[in-house]
């Protein structure tokens, strides 16, 4: 392990509580938090610094468990235990709530955007997928709900520049979506983990997908192409390219591919943070994925997130049970 | 086990019938007994439970059941109702009764067996035998007969009672809509998917627009164990009821209590199979209804023109839209309706159908099926930015030809495919005008009139009731 990771910064940002979930807006100025408090937090630099910029905390009436940011940088939803998810609009400094998305049976787990900021999905508990229409009034409608998992449904990811969408659950596996004849479908399961598969992130080019489970592993998963000689066309092919394991010694809990290096980090129950590099020199079909920096204490309690920053190489943020932020910064060697 | 209920009770609590047991959390009633309190319990190599009293006395031990109807009260319900359906409701029931009414002896008194298949029903057993739905309907009353039946029906005879209860109850609704708030848009209430759907999770908001017109099949269960009954001079009880339907949650309706008669202690329809139930009843016979001899319908309780079964206009899911719509613009605007033309919204399972005149909208309706869809019309609602006056609301996607009990596509074909084949079928029956039948209109003097007003509201409407939500923190999984 020859590259450094080093503390910036850390900020108690959800006090006496968990803090469940970061993420940066597009262009990287603002960082929203959301916990067990309840709230949503936005935090911005201020010279030096980072600073809690506003509290969102009237929306939800139990734990925010995810945030995502429009990709145009004005919107934020925020994913909650209440069983809603709510869409505020960026108003210069100040955030309002535009709408409500009810539907969901129970606990609201994850939000995500689609990369073109029409579509949005929510994940949860009730075990279903719902993909949402955003028009140009701002108004959501529902376009799908897929039951394609048998338990709890933990995170849903776009892939960054195609409308197909990807989900992790409880029951250990990952489903693939695309639209198919007006309505949405499940065009591939991938198996492989033995326990809840906790998050998931893809490659910069939306090659590859890699997951991060409770059973201590990361696996990078790969598409066919039909010209492989696999799958009959009816459904995509997703196989395991490779499984980072017997670096993890506890679930782990979100993996996050960098847009700008290509490194992959992870967030441990153990309270650690790991940063992955791929040998450049493996096959393709065999990738190899090098331990590069290892910051074993990193929170007091398990890290429940990591987010690279959108624009400034290197940097991240990683949040935890302790109700903390850290801010760090990576330098690779090479 | 896959599940076989819409997709609608799968989102809800409902679905977790399909789990195992092992989660359930409804509290066991214990009838306790008085006396003695010390005793062992022995459990024996086969599982079943002793009570061992002090004085050595053995008791064999009840096991706790958990009814259907536990289940649909219970809101934290994790129990697997589906093998609680499948033994009270199942063909193999069926053949339980049949065989039970076989060994009789002279002395008892036989249960007269009545079969009333449902018009999509029989059309999805016509497209798999390449018939007519007519044809099918003359085979499958043999073939049932031939099992010990003694009555076919066909629940399109019963929908004509639906159809008309619902153009009236729209009247009804319309007339008050400026005093009631809540009036319209008036939801279509024949989809027991979405009934249980909207009693579960959106409880008092919700069931206020609700027709209270019952479906077809329990418009049935009215016509057999009440006029049925009297006019053979049997009791209720002594009748065993089947249906044909093209969905499982028919099965949830059929033992909902609304539909129980306790003085009887008999429920309005006993038992419901699907289309597919029936299928495996022809396997398990080893009879193809190709080769089945083709026997005269029950026209007591079918609709028929001569030996051929008539349908009714509009959506395979009953035309519940069609009628009211061309009642309500005929009653309220004296407009002629020839055709409807509907307009495709979101997606092909959200239609539009509006009645103008001069450029104004005198009526807006709506057919939403498909949980996607129910769910943008009931958020809709709840913004107060619902413009519809009337609402055909199915779980199902693409409605009831399309239920979860019917057929399954077999070799090559898609379901895309088997789906416009049995709504072919479905359309090929000559359709007949509610209004303008006669028997039906007959039925509703001679034997409506009869029993009272109250009586009558109760043989042809029902209510729906609101599930009280509970959270349990215990069942929490981050």
């Amino acid at each position: 392990m020859k590259d450094t990771v080093e503390l910036v910064q850390r900020l108690s940002a959800h006090p006496d509580s968990r803090c469940w979930y970061v993420a940066w807006n597009p262009k990287g100025s603002l960082l929203a938090s959301c916990g067990g408090d309840r709230a949503v937090r936005i935090w911005g630099k201020e010279g030096d610094s980072w600073e809690c910029k506003s509290v969102l905390s009237d929306g939800h009436q139990r734990t925010v468990r995810k945030v995502a940011w429009s990709p145009c940088g004005n919107y934020l939803a925020s994913a909650s235990f209440d069983a809603t998810t709510c869409i505020w609009k960026k108003k210069n400094d100040d955030f309002e709530c535009l709408t409500v998305l009810e539907g969901h049976e129970n606990e609201v787990k994850c939000v995500a955007w689609a990369p073109s900021g029409n579509m949005l999905a929510t994940c949860s508990r009730d075990k279903s997928v719902w993909i949402w229409e955003v028009d140009e009034e701002d108004e959501y409608e529902c376009v799908s709900v897929v039951n394609s998992h048998t338990q709890d449904v933990k995170h849903v990811v776009w892939h960054p520049t195609q409308e197909l969408l990807a989900s992790a659950s409880y029951d250990n596996k990952v489903c693939i979506y695309k639209e198919e004849d007006d309505d949405w479908e499940c065009r591939a399961t991938l198996e492989g983990h033995t326990s809840t598969v906790w998050s998931l992130s893809f490659d910069p080019e939306g090659h590859r997908l890699a997951s991060c489970s409770d059973d201590r592993t990361v696996k990078i998963w790969k598409e066919c192409t039909p010209g492989d000689g696999e799958g009959d066309g009816s459904t995509d092919t997703w196989k395991c390219a490779c499984t980072l394991s017997g670096f993890h010694s506890r679930t782990v809990y979100d993996v996050a591919w960098d847009r700008l290096t290509g490194a992959l980090a992870t967030a441990c129950g153990d309270d650690g943070i790991r940063v992955f590099k791929e040998d450049p020199a493996a096959d393709p079909e065999q990738p190899v994925f090098n331990l590069t920096a290892h910051v074993p204490k990193a929170h007091s309690q398990d890290v429940n997130c990591v987010a690279w920053h959108p624009q400034e190489v290197g940097v991240m943020a990683t949040c935890s049970d302790n109700g903390e932020i850290a801010i760090w910064k990576y330098e690779s060697e090479v | 086990m896959a599940s076989h209920f819409s997709g609608v009770l799968q989102l809800t609590d409902l679905d977790d019938f399909i789990t195992p047991s092992q989660e359930c959390v409804k509290p066991v009633k214990v009838d306790k007994k008085q006396g003695r309190s010390v005793a062992k319990i022995q459990i024996e190599d086969d599982g079943s439970y002793f009570q061992v009293n002090q004085d050595g006395q053995r008791q064999k031990l009840e096991k706790a059941k958990i009814t259907l109807n536990d289940c649909l009260a219970c809101s934290g319900c994790i129990t697997s109702a589906e093998s609680i359906l499948i033994t009270q409701q199942s063909h193999e029931e069926l053949y339980r009764v049949l065989r039970l009414n076989q060994q009789s002896s002279g002395g008892e008194q036989k249960v007269v067996v009545v079969v009333s298949v449902s018009p999509q029903s029989r059309a999805s057993l016509a497209a798999r035998y390449g018939l007519s739905s007519s044809e099918t309907a003359r085979r499958l009353t043999a073939f049932f007969k031939n099992l010990g039946v003694q009555y076919v029906f066909d629940t399109g005879f019963s929908r004509t009672f639906s159809l008309l209860e619902s153009q009236r109850e729209f009247l009804e609704r319309f007339a008050r809509k400026e005093e009631d708030k809540k009036a319209l848009p008036m939801l279509a209430s024949a989809c027991p998917g979405w009934i249980c759907y909207a009693e579960k999770t959106h409880g008092d908001f919700i069931l206020p627009y609700i027709s209270s017109t019952r479906s077809p099949q329990q418009m049935m269960g009215s016509l057999v164990k009440n006029f049925f009954a009297r006019q053979q001079g049997v009791e209720p009880q002594k009748i065993y009821h089947v249906t044909v339907m093209p969905c499982y949650d028919k099965k949830l309706e059929a033992s909902r209590p609304d539909f129980y008669l306790n003085e009887f202690e008999t429920r309005e329809v006993d038992c419901v199979i699907t289309s597919g139930e029936v299928l495996k009843m022809l396997e398990e016979e080893g009879v193809s209804l190709n080769d089945v001899e083709p026997a005269p319908l029950d026209t007591m309780f079918s609709s028929v023109c001569g030996e051929e079964l008539l349908c009714h206009a509009g959506s395979g899911s009953g035309g519940y839209l069609h009628h009211v719509y061309t009642h309500a613009a005929k009653q309220l605007f004296g407009m002629e309706v020839g055709e409807l033309t509907y307009k495709t919204l979101k997606n092909k399972d959200f239609q539009e159908v509006t009645l103008e005149k001069d450029g104004t909208v005198l009526l807006r309706f709506a057919a939403t099926y498909g949980f996607r869809n129910i769910q943008n019309l009931v958020q809709k609602l709840k913004r107060g930015k619902s413009p519809y006056h009337f609402v055909e609301v199915m779980a199902c996607p693409s409605g009831c030809l399309n239920g979860g009990g019917q057929l399954k596509p077999v070799t090559e074909l898609s379901n895309k495919d088997l789906l416009q084949q049995v709504e072919d079928l479905y359309r090929a029956e000559q359709p007949s005008a509610p209004e303008e039948d006669t028997r039906v209109a007959e039925l509703y003097h001679t034997w409506l009139e009869s029993v009272g007003a109250e009586s009558a509201r109760q043989l042809l409407h029902t209510q729906y009731h609101a599930v009280e939500k509970s959270t349990n923190g215990l069942t929490i999984k981050w």
